[in-house]
């Protein structure tokens, strides 16, 4: 690929007339009619495709939570607001709500933390660096299965190897799946592992974005390493965690997967999360109408807690613009 | 160079497309004049290899029907026919658990059997009693059983005479059972008397509904809209399990449901109440198979518990559900109910096949099954045919495991699952 | 202590190689733990791979697994599938998510931010719930529109994903954090947006390009559920639906699975090897050197 250097001379505008361009999205200048028509036709094929496949389906959803439906018969009559109404009095739907907060809240900080640390291990050219890399993505790549059977293996309380080592620390044996106050952590740590990959390549990919001159001149300035990183590496890094923040978050508040291959929600309900909980009503207990409801609730959750994180991450993330 | 990057990527764009275009040929249309029926199954391994056989051979003697069998996870078939019957396009056959049966009773596009299992040669009442219990749902015949297993215990004989403990005989009871187990279990190697599923779902359910019918109990009333199982029957069966798993410890509880039979297989149970479908998954143990214990004193006797699956026949038109029906019918006739059984080591879905030779031979494929194949004599009922079953189950589940875990005692338990089932089943429409 | 020259830090002792191998090592084996159990398992006898706790050292070694593993389904099939699909799915989510990523994160236009906010919409809701409907959308469309994309064609696996809300808000933070002095001054040189997004934006994207272009390979190669619902003929099946046939509601085939998976990975882990040189860019090519 040629360098693109050559396209990237800076111009100092100093033609008479011309102000300092502003920054985009400003909103100091209107949009001209032909930024607007090119702004439509650039969205249009990608929109497209996501409002069709995407907006439609969750529309017809929120209509399904208004009746009551088996999905066996096309018998499916309107019963206003019933379903969401029983969902206030389902204690099981409060227990999943606390568990996939509970969860979520340990999940994206987590994956978050481990991943830059291992991002920014891993940014370097030294030996080896492309096995590493490659061993981070891919934990993303392995079948939920197999991790699911590594890891109850691993936490088993009487064959695992986790008890082993606890107890050559003196730790007696945990149950850990077994445990209804410890089997949400499990699954946990069971998450963190499979979504590390993700967030390296994330943040390996924002790493590039911090021009090494900056750091440089902070070196030369006579800042530690740390000082460095936290007051002009994080902040770079800001619009990659935002996006890894909203993203993981959105993931997490819809586990299933790994709910599903191993505790099924068990023991107790403990590791019943909501996605869990509305495929249980929808596929083993035929209310489907229930389950379209119990989406919708999550999805009210979902957009409040996103707009929160963009809302919060404005004020913190800064792009170089 | 850029550009090449542009157009190589852009052919790519145009001939992966041309592949998918290409590539995707309609095959369920059979061949011009004749009729096509897709079967939706879950067989894999030695089951897979016999159905495509079977198939092939009905292929050859009936020329002009084409049989396209697709393969679905059977854990995964209720999602994919649900959505496929709402969306218009039901497969013709489609192999259901028997404890969907109540519900996929409801879908109007599902056949109505009743008439077609009366014909000449069929023998309806030649399969078992279970099956044909599960296949009917308010009189009406919803499906041909495809499959059949039950309840036994297999026990590890090495480790019994390791303990000095003669092997079980067909009149012992729960009370041996449980002292068997605590005389199994040996913290330091790490080895337990039996194992329990813990995950609250139906597998965790039904192996305790088998000691509640040996105990005389009911689950639900007669007409199912009352918990019958908080009983004097209900609680011998709760403390039973609960004996083992919070005062003996011999116990493990497999929250999972994945590890309980590899552990059996390397040494570590002594005993495991399960079907024949794990019988192929021990090489490593030598295992004897016995028939479920007794409580003495009660009417249930040696009763078992049973999990039959169906094929159901989904209605695309006159031509094709009558295709579907004529090949269901051949597949379960009692000779290639035969053939089906001595190749996979399968549980054989009528009666008339049992004939000595026949239990020598599975016995000689796969040890221990004739134990599991008379047991199927045991077998005088069914779970409750009701669509709000998978609710009780639930409920059921809960209770089972709370009290395993340790986390409320029997009889408390039991009358507050009476409770709620009672409500869930009021609340119901039936 | 003898003074030493300020900049030059001394070191009490040095290691032949780098200190941050030893966090990486240890890092890297907790990462491919459980791959060791898979690809151990894939060369194991099924009795041996009926063991709890797993055997991790196999008496020997059997590689007939894998032919076994390839001969028990059409996997050549499968897998052509699978890459179809994949390829695909990532050459038009490379074209479409660029086109409205730059849009979103540089252009004005009415409606802009209502449009961003629904398309992260349908991020939220999980696909038990829009399954149904997504079949029936489907099957409508492969009759009335093209019967490629229609049920059981491998359109329908392609389609609804070729575009999506994620690859959308990948791209617009990355491109929101490219100074944007280099487009406007290339505008002021008469350049139109789709050229400065060609010739600029993109080229300096390579990282965050390629991330998405490995990150919806992974997505597109291991999806399952769509699959399952969309696909009614075997010679259709992808390589997740190839792979499950080996698990049975009671049985499943542990080491003909774990050997089938090794070889469903093997694709994706040297795509990533591959992919992964241009995550990190040298910092040349950036042109920041020279200003």
């Amino acid at each position: 690929m040629a360098a693109p250097s050559v396209l990237l001379r800076r111009r100092r505008t100093a033609e008479p007339g011309r102000g300092r361009p502003a920054p985009a999205g400003a909103g100091r200048r209107r949009p001209s009619r032909s930024e607007q028509l090119t702004g439509w036709g650039f969205v249009t094929p990608g929109v497209a495709i996501i409002l069709l496949f995407g907006a439609v389906p969750i529309v017809w959803s929120a209509v399904m939570s208004f009746q009551r439906n088996n999905l066996l018969t096309g018998n499916t009559p309107f019963v206003g607001l019933r379903n969401y109404r029983l969902m206030l009095h389902d204690p099981v739907v409060a227990q999943a709500v606390e568990h996939t907060f509970v969860y979520t809240a340990l999940f994206v900080p987590g994956t978050m933390i481990v991943g830059l640390f291992l991002a920014v291990a891993m940014n370097r050219k030294i030996r080896f660096i492309s096995v590493y890399r490659t061993a981070a993505y891919a934990t993303m790549a392995i079948s939920t299965i197999s991790e699911a059977i590594v890891f109850i293996w691993l936490f088993d309380p009487s064959y695992g190897v986790i008890n082993y080592f606890l107890s050559l620390l003196g730790i007696p044996q945990q149950q850990f799946l077994n445990d209804p106050s410890q089997a949400l952590y499990v699954i946990v740590a069971m998450t963190i592992w499979g979504w590390t990959g993700f967030s390296v390549v994330i943040y390996l990919a924002a790493l590039q974005g911090v021009p090494q001159m900056l750091v440089d001149a902070a070196a030369v300035d006579g800042a530690s390493k740390w000082t460095t990183f936290r007051r002009v590496t994080l902040p770079l890094l800001s619009p990659a965690s935002l996006f890894l923040a909203v993203w993981l978050t959105i993931n997490a508040l819809q586990l299933f997967d790994e709910v599903y291959l191993s505790t099924q929600g068990g023991p107790l309900n403990a590791t019943t999360v909501l996605v869990y909980y509305l495929y249980d009503q929808a596929f083993q207990n035929f209310n489907f109408g229930y389950a379209s409801a119990i989406a919708y609730f999550l999805f009210l959750i979902i957009l409040v807690v996103t707009a929160i994180q963009f809302r919060v991450g404005r004020r913190f993330t800064h792009y170089r613009s | 160079m850029r550009t090449h990057w542009l157009s190589l990527a852009a052919a790519s764009c145009v001939v992966a497309l041309g592949l998918a275009a290409c590539g995707s040929d309609a095959s369920n249309g059979g061949s011009g004049g004749g009729t096509s029926i897709s079967i939706w199954e879950g067989w894999t391994g030695a089951e897979a290899k016999t159905f495509a056989h079977l198939v092939s051979v009905y292929q050859k003697q009936n020329p002009g029907t084409t049989i396209s069998s697709l393969f679905v996870n059977n854990d995964n078939t209720l999602q994919k026919v649900l959505t496929a019957v709402r969306g218009g396009s039901p497969p013709d056959i489609a192999y259901l658990y028997g404890s969907w049966a109540p519900n996929v009773a409801q879908i109007p596009q599902v056949v109505n059997l009743t008439k077609v299992v009366q014909r000449p040669g069929v023998n309806w009442n030649d399969f078992w009693v279970g099956e044909r219990d599960v296949a009917t749902v308010n009189g009406r015949v919803i499906g041909i059983p495809a499959l059949v297993d039950n309840l036994a215990v297999v026990y590890n004989k090495t480790l019994f005479a390791q303990a000095h403990l003669p092997v079980p005989t067909a009149s012992w009871t729960w009370q041996q059972f449980v002292s068997d187990a605590a005389k199994l279990t040996n913290p330091a190697k790490k080895q337990f008397g039996t194992a329990y599923v813990t995950p609250g779902s139906e597998d965790t359910v039904w192996h305790w509904e088998v000691l509640l019918w040996e105990a005389g109990g009911q689950i639900l009333k007669p007409g199912n809209k009352q918990a019958a199982f908080d009983s004097p029957a209900g609680l011998m069966a709760l403390n039973t399990i609960r004996q083992m798993a919070v005062a003996d410890h011999s116990m493990y509880l497999d929250p999972t449901d994945s590890a309980y039979a590899n552990l059996f297989n390397s040494g570590k149970l002594g005993m495991l109440v399960t079907g024949p479908w794990d019988l192929s998954g021990f090489p490593n143990v030598q295992y004897g198979v016995q028939i479920m214990p007794s409580f003495p004193g009660t009417t249930g006797g040696h009763q078992t518990i049973s999990g039959p699956d169906n094929w159901v026949i989904f209605n695309n038109g006159a031509a094709h559900t009558a295709a579907a029906e004529k090949f269901l019918l051949w597949l379960t006739a009692p000779a290639q109910v035969k053939y089906w059984s001595l190749h996979t080591g399968d549980l054989p879905t009528r009666h008339s096949v049992t004939t000595q030779g026949f239990l020598s031979a599975m016995n000689k494929a796969l040890p221990g099954v004739d134990t599991f194949v008379t047991n199927l004599g045991n077998v005088h009922q069914a779970r409750p045919q009701t669509a709000t079953y998978p609710k009780v189950s639930q409920i059921l589940g809960t209770m089972i495991v709370s009290v395993l875990l340790g986390k409320s005692q029997p009889q408390a338990a039991l009358t507050s699952a009476a409770q709620q089932v009672n409500q869930a089943l009021a609340s119901s429409n039936g | 202590m003898a003074a030493s020259a300020p900049a030059i830090p001394r070191r009490r002792f040095r290691l032949p190689f780098s200190p941050w191998h030893l966090v990486l090592v240890p890092a890297t084996l907790a990462l491919i733990f459980p791959f060791v159990w898979l690809v151990v398992t894939s060369v194991e006898t099924p009795a041996e791979a009926l063991h709890f706790p797993p055997v991790l050292i196999p008496r020997e070694l059997h590689l007939e697994n894998y032919p076994n593993a390839l001969a028990a389904a059409p996997f050549g099939r499968f897998f052509l599938n699978s890459a179809v699909v994949a390829v695909t799915t990532v050459l038009c989510n490379l074209v479409f998510c660029s086109l409205a990523g730059y849009a979103f994160a540089r252009l004005r236009f009415l409606g802009r931010g209502l449009l961003f906010a629904v398309i992260m919409t349908t991020l939220m809701v999980p696909f038990q719930v829009t399954m149904i409907p997504q079949f029936i959308i489907t099957k409508w469309l492969g009759v009335h529109v093209l019967a490629q994309v229609g049920i059981n064609h491998l359109g329908a696996l392609i389609l609804p994903n070729a575009a999506t809300a994620f690859g959308i808000f990948f791209l617009r933070q990355f491109f929101k954090t490219l100074p944007v002095e280099y487009e406007e001054s290339a505008r002021v040189d008469g350049a139109s947006r789709l050229k400065v997004l060609w010739r600029i934006v993109l080229p300096l994207s390579a990282p965050a390009l390629a991330t998405l272009a490995a990150l919806t390979f992974l997505d597109s190669w291991n999806n399952f559920l769509w699959p399952l619902i969309a696909v009614t003929s075997t010679n259709q099946m992808t390589l997740p639906l190839g792979l499950a046939t080996f698990q049975g509601g009671h049985q499943t085939e542990w080491t003909l699975l774990m050997a089938g998976n090794v070889m469903s990975l093997a694709p994706m882990l040297l795509i990533f090897f591959v992919a992964q040189r241009y995550f990190v860019r040298s910092i040349a090519a950036t042109g920041l050197a020279g200003t």
